[in-house]
């Protein structure tokens, strides 16, 4: 025994410590009671008080309970045996057990120095027009697909898995934190269907679990990719939809402790909570890990402070706005938001960076004509400005793409799209040889000029 | 007689030494509202339930610190004070279950309203269960059908579904959901309606609506009043949802619907300030997004063949559905169903707003034929509303063909939408209504499937629709095609969103004003802008 239960609340619970007893911080106590396993995990040491957050509900629990400390602290499997299974934020396999003997490895442990950085690669071309020409991915780098409640993210996170993952086919972890528990169902059975479970690791922590396991579900999917990376050597996709949530979550635990919160409730760890994480998110010398990460962005605010901090670690970003998907396109990008660091003329090419320059400025003044035709009409436009406006209008629409995670709303089958094509497309609508087609031809299709 | 009383001694022996009927007492020191902190209570779990001098008094442990118990109250007869007897009870606080609830408006506990009475045949049930297992479930794709053709064709929602149904005040969120609960008569689908800070005087209405329709047979009502605690408030969902899954249990569909979650998160704002815990955004708790997220994840299609759909409703205000509480439940929701003051004053009654709303299940919890037909209208109906708000002022020379019609057809969309409150619509009639707007291959084949799927359908409506489109001839004529346009708009005598438009721009013109312009301009309140520009490119 090394300790008693003295304080209880609704996430935690406050332990007095034996004397006998060395406790650290990120141990695990567990206790058990009226034949049931209690697990928490020690966040806060003083003198001989223990502050622990629980891993599930403390409804039943009593003051004196005994506590014992576990031989590790969490941690998941580390074996090849991840790749088909489906685990909780602890570790624990939800469609089956795995074969004894399991290797087993500490959440926290890893950490990439900078010595062992690598960070040149090459561009991965996802089919998504919008991305390709905008936010280029590049391998072993994270793109990060921020938008408010409901504009897209987890479709587009769900066709970037079609996209990429079955394209390449290589090892990979899904990581669900705070997000719905039917669309991680619904992932599950997919992967399933086409044949894709055996390649790919899940581990869920959903909106329906508390605050331990939606934080806690980012370290153990994040060992597992680090497995497939450093043990088997390979090039790991990872998606995680949504780190949002994991500062969520912590934000939570944080005001559960009665911590003092910065702007809205944030945790004051909140930048180092995010590092932890992002900064073991890279690609080694001995293998990769390119990152998809969705990015809830809460009330809509894209200068909160959490989106701010997270975005910060990114090499790329997709921007998903409300505005956009009100008109009915899809994916809702923002294109002035988005960007990459790729977009350098000595990465992409001169006639791609020219052309992406050339479409937002179309873009740019496209938005404020909009403005102007309320109140004059495009008869007052400049020849100028009407090419401009019509030309543009075709562009937007031409972003607008079929997906194949979407074809249950859209009833249109989805497409992949070459880079070429779309170079050569864009470049027609913004040069006038389409000027004569009707608006509404470009919405919705693959390439135009290569049907 | 003396064995009789012998016996209950022993009994009473029997169980304190088993542990049973022996509480654990302590004295009241602390009141603040509805938050009491006891001491001296020794034995006490977190959660159970407590009573402060008598059974009218009954609140659960809401945290216990090493010299004291904090108690949340969840019902009150008398004022407490300091000193006051406090009396653990061993068990945890539950709440109560029955099928003989039905048709009736009961409290959180299981009382019925109207008599105050408990209704028969009544069990504890936990207030509160752990999360259904992510794979215990499966995938929705039953429909729930509404009735209204805007939301069954559009946005349609499907058993085991969770839409969020948001609006300002008076734009007709709870009459959606009556809706929905009528059109449930014989489908086999347990309603419960939550109210929760509604009036009573709104409750009643509701409640001799819902009787009206002969719904109250299949419906529950579950209330709770803004003069009660906020804990039991703040509980009352969760209650509902526990009452909920008994159903779900025996592999039954039940439709749950939450009205309001707004004054629900409020609830639980007011228990956390008074509680003195830390705050987040807007003041309410770091973990409200949670609160909402395990009461609506219970929502599911469950392996067992059971579903609970769920419309929690969320009210806004002045149209902004960007605000926390909204776009946190809208994170969690399969979609959502918008409601717009200003379609509601137009009469464009249900008042959705289709470019905000949306189902992400879609078309997979719709038939073959909806299916098809609903995602041609939505994707028609939004390039009409883009078009329409872009292209007003353009004179018809510069109307593309394609254009013309696009406006058109919007038009005649819009209208067919409007629909009073129960008067619901089944598929095979709405399929009819509005097929016109396909080609006629599509048109065959998902009449054909129609037939197979629901034999007996009417066809008048179908014929009317489709020689109106083949009249609407455009021509050339620019003041006629105007005319053209508020013709099919004839049937209401409200202004069509286009006429409408150019009105305000006439005006405009005469006091020749540029900079009122952005108030013609049917901008939704969006805290985004796309308005940053990059100088750069701009020059480039």
């Amino acid at each position: 025994m090394d300790g008693i239960i003295n304080e209880i609340s609704d996430l935690s619970v406050s332990i007095l410590i034996n004397r006998e007893s060395t406790l650290y911080i990120r141990d695990i106590l567990v206790a058990n009671y009226k034949n049931k396993e209690y697990l928490f995990e020690i966040v806060e040491i003083n003198n001989n008080k223990a502050k622990a957050i629980s891993f599930e509900s403390v409804i039943g629990l009593k003051r004196g309970i005994k506590v014992k400390k576990a031989d590790k602290r969490l941690s998941v499997p580390y074996t090849n045996q991840i790749l088909g299974k489906v685990f909780d934020s602890y570790g624990n396999t939800l469609n089956g057990a795995l074969q004894e003997p399991i290797n087993i490895k500490d959440v926290y442990e890893r950490n990439v120095s900078l010595s062992e950085l690598n960070i040149n690669s090459d561009i991965l071309w996802t089919g998504i027009k919008v991305i390709d020409f905008f936010a280029p991915v590049q391998k072993g780098s994270k793109l990060g697909l921020l938008g408010g409640a409901g504009v897209g993210k987890t479709v587009l996170i769900k066709e970037l898995m079609n996209n990429v993952f079955k394209k390449f086919k290589s090892n990979s972890i899904f990581i669900g934190v705070g997000e719905r528990s039917r669309e991680g169902k619904e992932l599950y059975d997919e992967m399933i269907e086409s044949n894709l479970m055996d390649k790919i690791g899940v581990v869920f922590g959903q909106m329906g679990d508390n605050a331990t396991s939606r934080s806690k579900a980012v370290f153990s999917g994040l060992t597992m990719a680090e497995y497939l990376r450093d043990e088997k050597k390979q090039d790991v996709l990872l998606f995680i939809d949504n780190i949002y949530r994991y500062v969520q979550a912590q934000s939570e635990i944080s005001a559960e402790l009665g911590k003092y919160p910065i702007e809205n409730g944030y945790p004051t760890t909140m930048s180092s909570d995010v590092s932890e994480v992002e900064e073991r998110i890279n690609s080694t010398d001995k293998g990769s890990i390119t990152s998809f990460q969705a990015i809830y962005i809460p009330a809509d605010d894209y200068t909160d402070e959490s989106v701010q901090t997270i975005s910060s670690h990114l090499d790329g970003q997709i921007v998903l706005d409300r505005s956009v998907a009100e008109k009915g396109i899809n994916p809702a990008v923002n294109v002035f938001r988005t960007t990459s660091t790729l977009v350098d003329p000595d990465v992409i090419g001169q006639r791609h960076f020219d052309l992406i320059e050339k479409a937002k400025a179309y873009l740019t003044r496209y938005k404020e004509l909009e403005e102007i035709i309320v109140v004059l009409g495009i008869e007052e436009l400049s020849e100028d400005d009407k090419l401009i406006f019509y030309r543009s209008r075709k562009l937007r629409n031409y972003f607008s793409q079929p997906m194949f995670a979407a074809e249950q709303y859209t009833q249109i089958p989805g497409q992949l799209v070459n880079i070429s094509d779309v170079l050569d497309d864009v470049e027609g609508i913004l040069n006038g040889k389409y000027d004569d087609v009707d608006e509404s031809k470009f919405l919705y299709i693959g390439s135009y000029g290569n049907k | 007689m003396n064995g009789n009383s012998e016996s209950q001694i022993s009994k009473k022996l029997d169980d304190i030494i088993q542990g049973k009927n022996l509480y654990s007492t302590g004295k009241v020191v602390r009141v603040n509202e509805f938050i009491i902190e006891v001491t001296g209570i020794g034995e006490v779990s977190y959660f159970e339930k407590v009573m402060i001098n008598n059974e009218e008094n009954i609140g659960y442990v809401d945290k216990i610190s090493s010299n004291s118990v904090t108690i949340a109250l969840v019902k009150t007869n008398n004022e407490i004070k300091v000193g006051d007897l406090a009396i653990a009870t061993g068990e945890e606080f539950t709440t109560s279950f029955s099928e003989s609830s039905l048709g009736l408006i009961i409290d959180p506990f299981g009382y019925d309203r109207m008599t105050g009475k408990k209704v028969l045949n009544s069990r504890q049930i936990k207030v509160e269960t752990p999360n259904i297992p992510i794979m215990d479930r499966t995938s929705v794709n039953r429909p729930l059908e509404t009735g209204i053709a805007a939301i069954d064709m559009m946005f349609p929602i499907g058993r085991g579904q969770r839409q969020l149904i948001i609006g300002d005040k008076k734009t007709g969120k709870t009459q959606i959901a009556l809706d929905t609960i009528a059109n449930q008569k014989d489908k086999n689908v347990i309603c419960i309606y939550v109210s929760i800070g509604k009036t009573k005087k709104e409750l009643k209405n509701i409640y001799s609506n819902l009787v009206k329709k002969g719904a109250n047979s299949y419906t529950l009502i579950v209330s709770v009043f803004n003069d009660e605690p906020a804990p039991i408030m703040k509980l009352t969902p969760f209650i509902a949802m526990s009452i909920a899954q008994e159903y779900l249990a025996q592999g039954k569909d039940v439709l749950v619907v939450f009205d309001d979650l707004k004054k629900h998160a409020d609830a639980a704002r007011e228990i956390a300030l008074i509680s003195e815990k830390n705050t987040a955004r807007d003041a309410y708790p770091a973990d409200i997004f949670y609160t909402h997220s395990r009461l609506l994840e219970k929502g599911c299609q469950h392996k067992n063949g059971g579903s609970i759909t769920v419309l929690p409703i969320v009210e806004t205000k002045g149209g902004d559905i960007t605000d926390y509480i909204s776009t946190n439940i809208i994170s969690i929701t399969d979609g959502q169903i918008v409601l717009s003051e200003k379609q509601f004053q137009k009469g464009q009654k249900p008042a959705v707003n289709y470019g905000l709303s949306v189902s992400r299940l879609g078309g997979a919890v719709q038939n073959e034929a909806m299916k098809i037909l609903g995602s041609k209208v939505r994707r028609e109906l939004l390039s009409y509303l883009e078009s329409a708000s872009v292209y007003q002022l353009v004179n018809e020379d510069q109307m593309t063909e394609d254009l013309k019609i696009k406006i058109k057809t919007g038009n005649k969309l819009l209208n067919l939408f409007k629909q009073p409150k129960f008067s619901p619509l089944a598929v095979d009639k709405m399929i009819n209504m509005f097929d016109f707007i396909l080609d006629a291959d599509t048109k065959n084949k998902i009449q054909m499937l129609n037939t197979i799927t629901k034999p007996v359908s009417s066809n008048s409506t179908n014929i009317n629709t489709v020689n109106e489109r083949k009249d609407g001839n455009v021509t050339t004529d620019v003041p006629k095609i105007k005319q053209n346009i508020v013709n099919v708009a004839t049937s209401s005598a409200i202004p069509t969103p286009i006429q409408k438009m150019d009105e305000g721009v006439k005006q405009e013109e005469k006091n020749n004003n540029v900079s009122v312009t952005t108030n013609v301009i049917n901008k939704p309140t969006i805290s985004i802008s796309n308005k940053e520009t990059n100088e750069d490119t701009k020059r480039s």
